[in-house]
């Protein structure tokens, strides 16, 4: 097995093609996806501010918009459908209404509407806008309604307090800064290494075991299938372990994302995670012995299972089926114990759950590929 | 037969005849239409569990626990007696948040003083994170109301003046599309563009990595072949961009003609550029892997679901010369937004430049090197040539 190791690391660099696909593709998708979620939060989207009003109030709160991280009154729009226009066309993100008369009809008393619109098909930047806005405006109406208590000839601290009687303490559990780095880029560096390594391990087999190619010399060097094929998986295990922990040194120490668990288990779990992933890739070449398909069939697993793992849309409200599948997925679990060990610093008797699950679907696959293996010794053995 | 109607035909058969390319461009459109899409179904985050730690125990936070609980957004799902024992359930992912009611909540907002209620939420999970708060922000924020208002009731002020005093004004909030949030209908129809991309650029350049030497002019041939690629694609794009989207329900404001119109320039683009893949990587295995693993990358750089706000200038940059940067800006405003042509000017005339500039490109690469060592078992020329054994 050693022996196979050993000539597996010496072709590496003979063979461009592959060496291309295990460190030089892993390396370029981590600088790139780190290069995009470098800057952290969103800030400073565009919006429009339509005042009909165009009083000190309408004044005050454009000020307030413009003043609020998330947003930057780039437009001024005289009506609701140049508003529209502006939103559809991309050239803002949302749109503040006031209306004719706002500040007169505030210090009467009749409650006037302040409308804010955003673009809800761009969802995660939509929220935000609305999340921004409503913010300002809610500042400026407490100004407001704490200039009015004064005006009454209460203290500034006793109005202050009299503005809120059930003020919400918010705290973000977990993720105090409320960064999206964190549980996003530690998903999908896991995600897109997951198809590397399947992929990239189904090429290695391919070049032994595909058609036309001799296995038995590597056989017969290994003293068995079973070390053959360990002997092709496992110097391509070192490497992607290696990338990670790059990516890892990365996070942690370059991104500064908190690192709260327990370091071995994450360790236990990436060895099993790449291991596991490597053999979806070795199972679809060993099933399918073309590249071509095995690709496909790999690219059908792995490809779509970043939905799966629940980073937007939740696992807890997806239907059994889609639940099911994310289970049998490496990535899923993988990137669990992540969010779990590195962020939400997660017991270590809830969190084995992950590790346990990586070890079954590892297992699975293995036995699975060996099965399929002896299979394909008996039909050369019996032609 | 002229060198463009040969190229036509040569690609027609090299992606519509090839067992593998063939596999890849349409099995991939029936699973992927069926895969990526599963997890979404559900569409809305309703009740997401939160649990109640209530040390007060009086009637006001009984009444504010039912308001919580009547909301949308979150459930009260699990009471327990203190916070370690809540935090252990959002550890088990049982609950994603947790609504502590202080004792003394009820004295506090009896004598008039400021009564706060914690909530914590799990912020590890952005989507969680905000139905939570979502849920808990409005009642909170309507009991608040009505204890002010009631203050100042009591003090002497007319009912309407106080509520008047207590919210001067009326906020609104008016999501235009995609009104309910539904998370299929935020991601799907971007989705949909990338897989298109991806799925077609793997098809052709898996086809130019087995394309044999044709005769003729390079620009006749470029143009034979892309006038296949349209061919097949043209009814596969209103079938990725149609008809999947309202089988799964999702709202349509876009018609077909402008559809084709952005469609076409996108289209080429990518086809463009599939042959700058093979003609870099050569080899279908690897073709296929790099831009398997791609397909991430790509999706988030095209600014969609990570706003382009956030995405650093230089890689932006970058991003902008990926068809799918542009075409899913594109597709999106002009299909789910209803956004006209004349509106989205600017994104049209980029897929334009795109596709012209990388078809120039291919076209140097193609002249420069026009003899490629074709694949001697795969060209229409040397059909039955096969290698010495």
């Amino acid at each position: 097995m050693l022996a196979v190791m050993a000539r597996e690391i010496r072709l590496l660099p003979r063979r461009p093609a592959l060496a291309g696909l295990v460190i030089v593709l892993p390396l370029i998708m981590l600088l790139v996806l780190g290069g995009i979620f470098r800057a952290g939060i969103p800030t400073g989207m565009a919006v429009a501010v339509i005042d009909l009003d165009r009083s000190d109030l309408s004044r005050a709160v454009t000020r307030m918009l413009d003043a609020a991280p998330e947003l930057t009154v780039t437009h001024r729009a005289s009506d609701l459908s140049e508003a529209r226009a502006l939103i559809v066309s991309g050239a803002v993100r949302g749109a503040v209404l006031m209306p004719q008369n706002l500040e007169r009809d505030i210090t009467r008393g009749a409650r006037p509407e302040i409308v804010t619109f955003y673009d809800n098909q761009h969802m995660s930047a939509g929220s935000l806008v609305a999340r921004g806005a409503r913010n300002a405006i809610d500042t400026a109406l407490a100004g407001l309604r704490l200039s009015v208590r004064q005006g009454q000839g209460e203290a500034p601290v006793q109005a202050m307090v009299a503005l809120q009687p059930i003020p919400m303490q918010a705290h973000a559990l977990f993720n105090p800064a409320f960064d999206y780095v964190h549980f996003l880029l530690a998903a999908l560096i896991p995600t897109v290494l997951q198809i590397i390594a399947a992929a990239a391990t189904a090429y290695a087999v391919s070049l032994d075991f595909g058609p036309g190619r001799h296995p038995r010399v590597l056989m017969r060097m290994a003293g068995g299938i079973l070390p053959a094929m360990l002997g092709k998986i496992l110097p391509y295990t070192v490497i992607f372990l290696l990338i990670l922990g790059l990516s890892d040194v990365a996070l942690y120490g370059w991104l500064a994302v908190p690192l709260r668990g327990s370091l071995w288990l994450m360790a236990l779990g990436a060895v099993l995670f790449v291991l596991a992933s490597q053999m979806i890739g070795a199972l679809a070449f060993v099933l399918t012995r073309d590249m071509g398909r095995a690709a496909s069939m790999i690219a059908l697993i792995t490809a779509p299972a970043f939905g799966f793992m629940g980073l937007g849309f939740p696992r807890e409200a997806m239907s059994t089926l889609a639940q099911a599948w994310g289970a049998a997925i490496p990535g899923t679990w993988y990137v669990q114990l992540r969010i779990d060990q590195s962020l939400r610093a997660t017991p270590l008797d809830i969190s084995s759950m992950s590790v346990l699950w990586l070890a079954v679907i590892a297992g699975v696959l293995a036995a699975l590929i060996l099965a399929q293996l002896s299979r394909l010794a008996r039909q050369e053995a019996t032609p | 037969m002229s060198p463009l109607a040969t190229a036509f035909r040569a690609e027609l058969a090299a992606v519509l005849g090839d067992k593998q390319v063939r596999m890849i461009v349409l099995l991939a459109l029936v699973l992927y239409a069926v895969i990526y899409p599963l997890p979404y179904r559900a569409e809305l985050l309703r009740d997401v569990p939160v649990v109640l730690v209530d040390q007060d125990g009086s009637t006001a936070s009984a009444d504010l626990a039912r308001r919580v609980d009547a909301s949308e957004a979150v459930a009260l799902t699990h009471l327990a007696p203190d916070m370690a024992e809540a935090t252990r359930l959002v550890h088990e992912r049982r609950a994603y948040g947790v609504m502590l009611i202080p004792d003394g909540f009820e004295r506090a907002l009896l004598r008039g003083d400021q009564s706060p209620v914690a909530l914590y939420a799990d912020a590890s999970y952005f989507l969680m994170y905000q139905r939570v708060m979502q849920g808990a922000a409005v009642p909170l924020r309507q009991m608040g109301a009505e204890v002010e208002a009631g203050r100042l009731i009591a003090q002497g002020t007319p009912r309407a003046v106080a509520t008047a005093q207590v919210s001067p004004a009326n906020q609104i909030e008016v999501p235009l599309f995609n009104p309910a949030a539904g998370y299929a209908t935020y991601v799907l129809p971007a989705a949909f563009v990338l897989i298109l991309q991806q799925t077609m650029m793997m098809g052709l350049a898996l086809a130019a990595t087995r394309r044999g030497p044709l005769p003729g002019h390079p620009v006749w041939r470029l143009m034979g072949r892309a006038g296949a690629w349209l061919a097949i694609w043209a009814g596969l794009l209103p079938v990725y961009l149609i008809v999947l989207p309202v089988l799964y329900g999702l709202p349509i404001l876009g018609g077909p003609g402008a559809l084709m119109m952005l469609g076409l320039p996108f289209l080429l683009a990518a086809g463009f550029l599939a042959q700058l893949v093979a003609a870099l990587f050569r080899r279908g295995e690897v073709v296929q892997v790099v831009l398997l693993a791609l397909g991430m990358p790509f999706f988030f750089l095209s600014g969609f679901a990570w706003p382009v706000e956030a995405i650093p200038a230089h890689l932006n940059a970058l991003a902008q010369l990926i068809p799918s940067t542009a075409a899913i800006d594109g597709l999106v405003r002009v299909m789910q937004m209803g956004a006209t042509l004349p509106e989205i000017a600017p994104i049209l005339w980029h897929l334009w430049a795109l596709a012209a500039g990388l078809g120039l490109v291919v076209l140097a690469v193609e002249t420069v090197s026009p003899s490629r060592p074709a694949a001697p078992d795969r060209g229409p020329t040397a059909p039955s040539d096969s290698p010495a054994r």
